[in-house]
């Protein structure tokens, strides 16, 4: 019974388990559901663990029991692969028009929700995948859009790029299940994180030490001397950076951000920031980068011993890295180039690693990852690479 | 369905305005004897429901407050070796100091396994352990049996208490876990459901003045950049305040005049940017 019901659940990607689906019936079998209103309320219960799902399950549920409309993973796709577009068109708008055959000056009079929707009609024009045609999206084709074609003002949607420099993510949407495979990661960075947690002695002496005690009470003659401790406390002062900026990291912000959820529970005082690609004047306390600016220099003041962890792909154009003005953003412009910030932060931490998601055998290609490899201790943000970088922050 | 089940129905408590859907969660929580797991903003009556059960039900409520440094077997049990220590030494007690099961204390794991009738363990933010802490808790939820390592020997749940777990939301918890768990999600009352629950607080409340607060409360929330805002134990609370104040009168609040933000707003800058939106934008 429900059968159906469930596998259709499972395709839109709501995580249930057989188990659960066992005990919904140990449910219907106790008498326990009466009405469709209560099977509701006990199979959402059961089968859905998070409420991130409950939304999709309302449809799937009155698809099934209703006849409502399924909810449409189409136009989700199309929302996606439309705002790769836009981000493209932010990147460089002159050849996307061209690529798209359109006038430059056309698109540039619309607003952002008006190009989303464009974009968004130009992709409808497509149904379904091609690999090899001759219409404008696809993969290894001969149209201006789609990835590995070769037409000369061709660009890229979907696929990777070694170089990390053209349009990710659209097509394949490759980078989909990182949201579900998470716990998996989480716990296992959970583990890695967990190595960070620095004891040493601090706090009051309010624990009893037992064998301690009983020594010193053997060695009283029996007279009770109880020894007390501090209990132990964690006093490990970590400072985490994140490049939560633009579409080069974003495969890589739900990994980031399994990470820095489990940092948050771990240490005495932790303090979170994000930058853009690399780091000028300020790091930003708001993931938004907009609201709580802190001046680099002012970490100068911050403990010698912090930890410094930094996460971001260190991939960007040199300029970024090297000119004097190479930030985006007018206000940054001390004069000095990020190479010089990063090397004052190095200085500043004696303890500090940068975490790179990309696979290390890929760093030889990024000249920016090179150079950053230079003055940071980096590591792959994996397991393997999180362990080794833990080991370095805590050598002496 | 037996009859034992239908006596213990949950059908809402005296102070507890019990939303349809999440008492059949309850009850099928309750017959299908697994933990109910709550998540929801905080305010919006996770704990609450717990007492609630226990009220309606009449069981004894045990609560277990979950800390960070928490570990598993201090809910389960602890083994006082100080006053052992001090009993054998001084020998003035009635312990039988070679027993050292009489030097074991239960944890609120182990009182609620080992008490006379069936009660309601409330297990309050468990997020706020680390994972261990909730792994750990996986065998004693599935056997519903703890050994003491000390005396080898295995306490056995008597009654199996109703168990109640909350959650805020910050982080998913283990997929094991929540295998074992029924699950809710409490949304934020609307101003409908809080104007009942105002009513089961306040029964001779002024109709002006639940209506003026409510609807300045929910106006309050919407302020943007709030980190903190406020919740049902909040609004609550101000009532509480307004009604006490003989100089305030409910058109006030109509007019603008918020007076005791600070019962709403319990960070310093959220109060500041309450403060300034009343003040400049004349919200109301």
């Amino acid at each position: 019974m429900f059968i159906d019901f469930f596998y259709k659940l499972k395709d839109v990607g709501i995580p249930v388990k057989p188990t659960a689906f066992l005990t919904l019936h140990r449910a219907l079998d106790m008498g326990l559901v009466q009405s469709l209103g209560e099977f509701y309320t006990a199979s959402r219960s059961i089968l859905v663990k998070s409420e991130r799902y409950f939304d999709l399950f309302d449809q799937v549920f009155a698809h099934h029991f209703e006849g409502a409309e399924m909810p449409d993973g189409e136009a989700f796709e199309l929302d996606e692969m439309a705002k790769v577009m836009l981000e493209a068109w932010l990147q460089d708008p002159k050849t996307l028009a061209e690529a798209m055959g359109i006038d430059e000056n056309k698109l540039r009079r619309m607003s952002p929700d008006e190009l989303i929707d464009y974009f968004k009609e130009r992709l409808k024009e497509q149904t379904g995948r091609h690999d090899g045609g001759g219409r404008w999206i696809g993969t290894g084709g001969t149209s201006p859009v789609g990835h590995s074609g070769y037409h000369p003002g061709g660009m890229r949607v979907g696929g990777v790029s070694r170089n990390r420099s053209a349009l990710k993510v659209a097509m394949d949407r490759r980078y989909r299940d990182y949201a579900l495979s998470g716990p998996l990661r989480q716990s296992m960075m959970g583990e890695a994180l967990k190595r960070l947690r620095h004891l040493v002695p601090s706090g009051p002496r309010d624990q009893v030490n037992i064998d301690e005690t009983l020594y010193q009470t053997m060695k009283n003659g029996g007279e009770i001397e109880i020894v007390f401790e501090r209990s132990l406390k964690d006093r490990l002062n970590v400072i985490l950076a994140i490049d939560n900026g633009g579409w080069s990291m974003e495969p890589y912000i739900p990994v980031v951000q399994t990470l820095f959820n489990h940092a948050r529970s771990q240490f005495k005082v932790l303090e979170t920031y994000f930058f853009h690609n690399t780091i000028y004047d300020y790091l930003w306390g708001d993931a938004a980068r907009y609201k709580k600016p802190k001046r680099i220099d002012e970490l100068a003041a911050a403990d010698p011993a912090t930890r410094l962890i930094l996460v971001g792909d260190a991939s960007m154009a040199p300029y970024e890295l090297m000119a004097t003005d190479g930030s985006i953003h007018i206000e940054e412009r001390s004069g000095q180039p990020s190479i010089e910030r990063l090397k004052f932060l190095a200085r500043t931490f004696r303890h500090a690693v940068w975490l790179n998601p990309v696979p290390q055998h890929m760093w030889g290609y990024t000249r920016t990852i090179a150079a950053i490899a230079q003055i940071f201790a980096m590591f792959e943000l994996s397991i393997d690479g999180l362990e080794k970088a833990i080991a370095h922050l805590m050598a002496r | 369905m037996t009859e034992n089940s239908s006596v213990t129905r949950f059908t809402g408590a005296a102070r507890y305005v019990l939303d349809p859907e999440l008492a059949d969660i309850v009850n099928i929580s309750m017959a299908l004897e697994m933990p109910l797991l709550l998540k929801g903003e905080p305010g919006t009556g996770k704990t609450m429901l717990a007492h609630a059960i226990a009220e309606n039900l009449q069981m004894p409520l045990i609560v277990l407050n979950v800390k960070s440094s928490m570990k598993l077997v201090e809910t389960l049990y602890q083994y006082d070796t100080l006053t052992r220590l001090n009993d054998s030494r001084f020998g003035d007690s009635k312990r039988d100091v070679s027993n050292i099961e009489e030097y074991i204390r239960m944890g609120k794991i182990g009182q609620a396994f080992t008490a006379d009738q069936r009660t309601v363990l409330l297990i309050d933010e468990i997020d706020k352990a680390d994972t261990d802490f909730q792994d750990d808790m996986l065998d004693v939820l599935d056997q519903m049996a703890f050994d003491i390592i000390e005396i080898d020997k295995t306490i056995r749940a008597r009654h199996r208490p109703v168990f109640v777990i909350t959650s805020n939301a910050k982080k998913d918890l283990s997929d094991p876990f929540l295998g074992r768990c029924n699950f809710h999600h409490i949304a934020f009352p609307d101003p409908k459901m809080m104007r009942k629950i105002v009513n089961v607080h306040f029964p001779q409340i002024d109709r002006q003045l639940a209506e003026n607060t409510i609807a300045a409360f929910y106006r309050l929330r919407e302020l943007e950049a709030v980190e903190k805002r406020p919740a049902t134990r909040e609004l609550l609370n101000w009532i509480r305040a307004l009604n006490a104040d003989p100089d305030f009168r409910p058109k006030d609040l109509a007019k603008g005049d918020v007076p005791y933000l600070g019962v709403l707003f319990k960070k310093s800058q959220d109060y500041q940017i309450a403060a300034n939106a009343v003040r400049r934008r004349r919200l109301f």
